[in-house]
């Protein structure tokens, strides 16, 4: 009796993932065409859309760009959040909690607003916009992120290690150097990949805080506002390599730390 | 003085050096982060607010005399309001359409998955972080002229012409924000569900519930928290939303977002897009609000 209903329940569970996945197969699968055609049949496999997109000067400093803003963010904010997590966790101290909010409210805002609130700052203090002001904007933006995956990490932490440590005659700067960052460097990784992911990502904040220079996500947008380019095909098949290769490694990260 | 008391007033002031090292060591922990967040958000934010009761004096320019107009226009204009019950009825929908068509997925993955439940839910991660924009983009070769569903109807002998309304239209537009959000939901409803003991749904089919009265009394109810968390974060970040409907929407699906961006980058307005953008976070803020009370609710 309740034999078709689980396999109404799994099939529909697998259509769930097919929807999901199915529009970015296509995507990568036409990346590799042979012909300009966005439909099938599929006309053989050729690599002609990656090399007009890796001769496009465009496109090589749109990655370039990407790639800079998306490894700066990073650096500023595993420092700054990991900072931050510690203060929060192991000290006690008035307003904690409303430090703890102010630092992940950021996350539930809508880009738009996170967006235009930068880009009329940025105008009325004259400030110049470039890859420096999209960086801003990136760091406002995955920051909440980070923090969350190092505050729960250090809420898991066993405090008694630290005390030892404490015990033994460690100093506080030698108990976080020898024992706090080690044991949590597996989640500060795993935190900065995703970090990186989303920075590379990005294109709400970053079509309002964007100067001349364009970042990935953002050249990809006006080519295909203009017309249907298949290169973009292998472009967004970069793009989503990148962030994948990220979080396919935090996968590999989390089943090497279990064995 | 007596010895005692120079032994507890050397205590005191080691106390008094101890706290004010850790005192030091707050600051010097969370201070970066509060400066930069402060600075790069907070100061902004204010900024915008201050903005939007301000009056414009041509492109760019703004005219530092106190007004409620922006906020007038924004609440009155019928443009605005046309545009408003769009972009928040399709926000709604499309929240509305995540969560209904996530709950058998979260159910199936909760309850019915044993060694695959990593995996699903690992798959279910990957395609949150597969790009955005290169989701827009697949739906927009898909649903094109020269897309995959025309060429297949007309392949089938269904339609002779491309449809061509097929894209650009407000379908497309859910259709990327279902496919784009639904993930979330089924995230936060796996997660939520995840509290719910197997051992009550088997209690509750035993006492003779069928599976929808299953459903209705017992995990509904119970992964409510997941429900309002996914049918939010979908509503506010869809309705907010100017990338999907500028790419997919055409012009016949003007959204909200866009006309602050319009206001923005094209008219120079400042004052009137940030006045815009307040109302459009008070609703969310408003319906976030509305939609906790619905925490309590237990069952029909």
């Amino acid at each position: 009796m309740s034999r078709p209903r689980v396999s109404g329940l799994f099939v529909y569970t697998i259509l769930v993932f097919a929807f999901l996945f199915a529009p970015i197969a296509l995507v990568v699968l036409f990346s590799f065409n042979k012909t300009a055609a966005l439909t099938f049949p599929f006309h053989g496999f050729s690599l002609r859309w990656y090399r007009a997109v890796l001769n496009s000067p465009l496109y090589r400093d749109a990655i370039v760009a990407s790639l800079r803003v998306a490894v700066i963010t990073v650096v500023v904010v595993v420092v700054v959040g990991t900072l931050a997590g510690i203060g929060v966790t192991r000290y006690d101290f008035r307003g904690r909690g409303i430090v703890r909010l102010f630092l992940l409210f950021p996350g539930a805002l809508p880009g738009l607003f996170v967006g235009i609130a930068l880009l009329s700052f940025f105008v009325q203090t004259k400030v110049t916009l470039s890859l420096w002001t999209v960086t801003v904007g990136h760091f406002v933006y995955v920051l909440p992120y980070f923090f969350l995956v190092v505050t729960s990490r250090l809420q898991r932490f066993d405090y008694v290690l630290e005390e030892a440590a404490r015990d033994l005659g460690a100093g506080p700067w030698a108990t976080l150097r020898r024992v706090t960052l080690p044991l949590i460097a597996p989640s500060l990784i795993a935190g900065a990949l995703v970090v990186f992911s989303l920075s590379w990502d990005e294109v709400f904040i970053t079509f309002f805080t964007i100067g001349a220079q364009n970042t990935l996500p953002l050249v990809i947008y006006s080519t295909v506002k203009q017309s249907v380019d298949p290169s973009v095909n292998a472009i967004s098949t970069l793009l989503l390599a990148g962030s994948l290769v990220f979080v396919l490694s935090v996968r590999r990260l989390v089943v090497d730390l279990q064995q | 003085m007596t010895a005692a008391a120079a032994a507890s007033g050397q205590l005191g002031s080691i106390n008094l050096g101890a706290r004010r090292r850790r005192r030091i060591a707050v600051v010097l922990l969370v201070g970066p982060a509060l400066l930069v967040v402060g600075g790069a958000l907070l100061v902004p934010a204010l900024n915008l607010l201050v903005q939007s009761f301000m009056e414009s004096s041509g492109y760019g320019q703004i005219t530092y005399h106190f007004t409620f107009s922006n906020y007038t226009a924004a609440l009155q204009d019928p443009v605005y309001r046309k545009v408003a019950w769009h972009s928040f009825g399709l926000g709604a929908l499309a929240a509305l359409i995540c969560v209904a068509a996530g709950y058998p997925a979260a159910y199936f993955i909760t309850f019915r998955l044993r060694r695959g439940r990593n995996l699903a839910l690992f798959l279910v991660v990957v395609s949150l972080f597969t790009s955005y924009l290169v989701r827009l983009y697949a739906w927009y070769t898909i649903l094109g002229g020269h897309g995959i569903v025309n060429t297949a109807l007309i392949r089938l002998g269904v339609v002779s012409h491309p449809l061509l309304f097929l894209l650009f239209s407000r379908t497309a537009v859910l259709i990327a924000f279902v496919n784009v959000f639904l993930p979330y939901s089924v995230l936060m409803l796996t997660s939520s569900m995840q509290n719910i003991r197997p051992d009550v749904l088997e209690n509750a089919r035993d006492l003779g519930a069928g599976p929808l009265r299953t459903f209705s009394r017992i995990v509904l109810p119970l992964s409510m928290t997941g429900a309002i968390g996914a049918f939010a974060y979908t509503f506010i970040l869809t309705s907010g939303d100017y990338i999907t409907p500028s790419l997919l929407g055409g012009t016949s699906s003007t959204s909200l977002a866009n006309i602050v961006s319009d206001e923005f980058v094209a008219l120079g307005n400042r004052p009137a897009g940030a006045a815009i953008s307040f109302v459009m976070l008070t609703v969310f803020f408003l319906v976030y609000l509305g939609l906790t009370r619905l925490d309590r609710f237990k069952g029909f």
